[in-house]
């Protein structure tokens, strides 16, 4: 701060153009703090008084209004779309990091589907889930049509992540490896993959992020009903789409803000969690 | 020096926003503030059985064309429609009799008001059927289901969930022991009822999974007859390919659609002509209403 | 024996590569599939430069939500990037370190909030404070830019943020040294410095605010006519896939879906602008 408070007017005052930038600066920050405020003070003031036991029993009937099947199915469908679309997009960034030659045609191909599977919206996933998923291969409404959805919708998130994760490792790393007469195969495995899981791990939990933030993706392929899912070809519905169920019905306002509570809470975990990892990763 | 001065500024201005944004929700208790106010029309979507029920019975459907005014606002839940009329003085809406709330008023319908009791004499014209669609015989399972709804004690559910039971004269249900799952499918209407109808009969068949889609009359109509779901739900009546494509309805209830005015509006009783007017777009005006 | 697994575990990640180019094939020939031909049979010009949306008469005309999309994204875009720009200055250069340590955790958190919750305050918050100060009946243009601004926010702060630290410090440090004043600097050596990063960001919450489709539906109003004024209400092309999917049937149904092809469209154009850009800038 070398600025003193006497000379700090006398400057402004010869520079209004500085200092009108200086009030919109501060003007947007108080603006975008009084947002964040008031939307995280409204839904906790209005739904917290609203947070009952029995919206945690573990069956949903018309009397309980239980959002637990919902968050189970929430659970459920993350590890279900993760475990499809991690291995995928790991093995997609390892490919593209370590076989595929830089700036070749098929690297040039992959980053645009990238990017635009990155920048489809979640409706458009939504519409073709149901087509596909729903309609044409038959699955009706279900967890595994909405799985399958979500995973498609994340895979770019992973790759990206994975790939960046990846490019961090040093070259020496590989160099020293293959020197010792490691194979490809074992150097990645046993050597980079280890040391880039902080990386893929961040770009983990973003995806878990969307996942339960998704709801318009879902709505046509998992549909819509309260229930823990039996089989992976019964529809279910996770905590955002049950949200929007309660509120389309028109008689369940105080749980849905209750169930806005739960989500607060939920995308506060795992924004906590990616922090800590980002820490790590910073520390390394 | 300098870092204080921010925080101070910020304070402040956080301050004065937040009383900004309070001042700003707490305004509009005038009494009859509506008057005079142009009309905020308020629609459902089209292909919603409340919308298809209701525009053929006000009028607002002339022969094929569906005349609501393209100015209505349009949302795709109860929800929206009830919150935005209670949140704005010169809005009117319609809604599912069973899902009226105390934030906004319903207005009577030609000097009737919309009770059960009126519904069921047929004075209160709004109303419309709970309809159940199915194809081709029923398995047991489902048919028993049916029998519940349509049986004294499923007649009753119905009752206590503000529709109107259609069948004053049934018997009692006896549970037969069966198990297995049924599926569903259709009116967001009809849905909140058949869920409780849905638990009250797992309470009495334990090893029965029902499952309830909320999809929409149409949609629900289409799933029931590419053999989707065992049972499909609509709240309103079937059209003629519909019928032609050997579907079988059975009403389970009645309902009467609502028609929804803010609190603070004086208006009480509107006629079926005027609501026709209004969501046709030749009244704007509240001043221009009786 | 060595090479042979080594080549396989090669074939596996060129499969994985592969599958999210099959996952974009797949994606254009079924949404195309089903919507070109409705656009056809509709007629091309019918179905993107018509004024009417009855499909209960046989009229499918996009343009008033093709206007309507391309409105609510301006004002998204108008609302959200001068706030977010100007935070992000904030962030980077104003900000003590203490709040930073709160602030920008907050900020994560705007972006997490599932939209189906931004929905909501939007309907709740939003809506009676336009009404009551802009007038009409609260569901708005106005009303979806406002919350499509707060909704990109993040994303604008977050990437103008990074990109306002990449550069180097000595191109603020020197313009200090010349005399300048710290907001000169910022907004004269810094940020020019910056630009091509915060406009690939701007590109971002276009895509975004393009896409959203749950929380603007609930606020917008959903007329299917062109809008008039800023607080008459519009229909985007998103909520108006949402708003009659689950009942359509038939062309009905195929017209929603030549709707996402025409959305699909657009975030395409977006994508190639981007990639473009990012190339100009490298």
């Amino acid at each position: 701060m070398k600025e003193n408070n006497g000379n700090f007017w006398i400057v402004y005052k010869r520079r209004p153009a500085s200092l009108a930038m200086r009030i919109m600066v501060i003007i947007s920050a108080v603006i975008t703090a009084a947002i964040i405020v008031s939307l995280i003070g409204y839904i906790l003031v209005n739904g917290i008084s609203h947070i009952k036991p029995e919206l945690f029993a573990w069956t949903f009937n018309t009397e309980n209004m239980s959002m637990m099947p919902a968050i189970v199915s929430t659970v459920y469908m993350t590890v279900l779309s993760l475990v499809m679309a991690v291995p995928v997009g790991v093995f997609s960034a390892i490919y593209l990091v370590e076989y595929a030659k830089r700036g070749s045609r098929l690297v040039k191909v992959m980053r645009l589907t990238a990017e635009t599977l990155q920048g489809i919206p979640s409706i458009v996933y939504g519409l073709f889930g149901y087509i596909l998923f729903v309609v044409m291969l038959g699955w009706s409404y279900s967890f595994l049509a909405g799985a399958v959805t979500l995973a498609i919708m994340i895979l770019p998130l992973i790759i990206r992540t994975t790939e960046e994760a990846l490019l961090s490792v040093p070259d020496s790393y590989r160099e020293g490896s293959f020197g010792l007469g490691a194979g490809k195969r074992y150097t990645i495995f046993k050597l980079i993959l280890p040391c880039a899981v902080p990386g893929i791990l961040a770009g983990i939990i973003l995806a878990i992020g969307r996942i339960v933030g998704e709801s318009a993706a879902l709505l046509f392929t998992a549909g819509t009903v309260a229930q823990v899912p039996g089989s992976i070809f019964d529809s279910a519905r996770t905590l955002s789409v049950h949200m929007y169920a309660l509120l389309s019905e028109g008689l369940y306002t105080d749980e849905a803000y209750a169930t806005a509570v739960v989500l607060l809470v939920l995308v506060i975990c795992i924004n906590g969690i990616s922090g800590l990892i980002a820490k790590k990763l910073v520390a390394r | 020096m300098k870092k204080n001065k921010l925080k101070k500024a910020m304070a402040f201005g956080l301050a004065a926003l937040m009383a900004f944004g309070i001042s700003g929700c707490g305004g509009g208790d005038a009494k009859d503030a509506a008057s005079g106010q142009d009309i905020t029309v308020i629609s459902r979507e089209e292909g919603s059985g409340t919308r298809d029920a209701f525009v053929e019975i006000t009028g607002v459907l002339s022969g094929d064309t569906d005349r609501t005014v393209d100015s209505a606002e349009i949302s795709n839940s109860t929800s929206v429609v009830t919150q935005s009329v209670a949140g704005n003085e010169a809005a009117i809406g319609y809604i599912s009799m069973g899902s009226m709330s105390e934030q906004v008023k319903a207005v009577k319908v030609n000097g009737v008001a919309a009770s059960v009791d009126s519904v069921k004499s047929g004075d209160y014209e709004l109303q419309r059927p709970f309809n159940i669609v199915t194809k081709g015989k029923l398995a047991e399972l489902p048919q028993d289901f049916v029998n519940f709804i349509m049986s004294a004690d499923g007649q009753a559910i119905i009752e206590e969930e503000g529709y109107i039971a259609i069948n004053g004269e049934a018997e009692g249900y006896q549970a037969k022991g069966l198990s297995g799952s049924i599926t569903l499918a259709g009116s967001t209407s009809v849905a909140p009822v058949m869920e409780v109808l849905a638990d009250q009969y797992k309470k009495q068949n334990p090893d029965v999974a029902i499952e309830i889609q909320q999809t929409g009359s149409g949609a629900g109509i289409q799933s029931t007859i590419e053999g989707v779901c065992d049972i499909g739900m609509a709240s309103r009546a079937l059209a003629d390919d519909e019928v032609e494509k050997g579907l079988d309805t059975q009403e389970i209830a009645l309902d009467g659609i609502a028609v929804i005015v803010n609190k603070t509006n004086d208006v009480e009783d509107l006629a079926m002509e005027e609501i026709m007017q209004i969501f046709t777009g030749e009244i704007t005006n509240w001043a221009d209403v009786q | 024996m060595r090479n042979h697994s080594e080549n396989a575990m090669k074939a596996v990640f060129l499969a994985a590569a592969c599958v999210s180019i099959i996952a974009v094939i797949l994606i254009c020939v079924f949404l195309f599939a089903s919507g070109i031909p409705a656009i056809l049979e509709i007629g091309p010009f019918d179905f993107l430069l018509g004024r009417s949306w009855k499909p209960g008469q046989g009229l499918y005309g996009i343009f008033p939500m093709i206007i309507g999309s391309i409105y609510v994204t301006a004002g998204a875009i108008i609302i959200g990037v001068p706030i977010g720009l100007f935070c992000a200055v904030f962030l980077a250069r104003y900000c003590p370190k203490g709040l930073y340590r709160i602030a920008k955790p907050a900020i994560n958190l705007l972006a997490g909030i599932p939209s189906i919750v931004y929905g909501f305050f939007g309907l709740m918050v939003v809506v009676p404070l336009v009404q009551n100060y802009a007038g009409g009946s609260g569901k708005s243009l106005l009303t979806a830019s406002v919350l499509l601004g707060i909704m990109i926010l993040p994303t604008i702060i977050n990437v103008s943020e990074s990109n306002i630290r990449a550069v180097p410090e000595h191109y603020y440090e020197g313009s200090l040294a010349l005399g300048a004043t710290k907001e000169r600097s910022i907004f004269r050596a810094v940020l020019p410095a910056a630009k091509m990063g915060i406009l690939a960001g701007v590109i971002l919450g276009i895509g975004r605010a393009i896409g959203e489709t749950m929380a603007v539906v609930m606020v917008c109003g959903n007329q299917a006519i062109l809008p008039e004024h800023i607080t008459s209400g519009v229909r985007t092309l998103t909520a108006n896939i949402v708003l009659e999917m689950g009942y359509a049937s038939g062309l009905h149904r195929d017209a929603l879906i030549a709707t996402a092809v025409v959305l699909f469209v657009f975030i395409l154009l977006i994508n190639l602008s981007f990639t473009a850009l990012k190339r100009r800038g490298a």
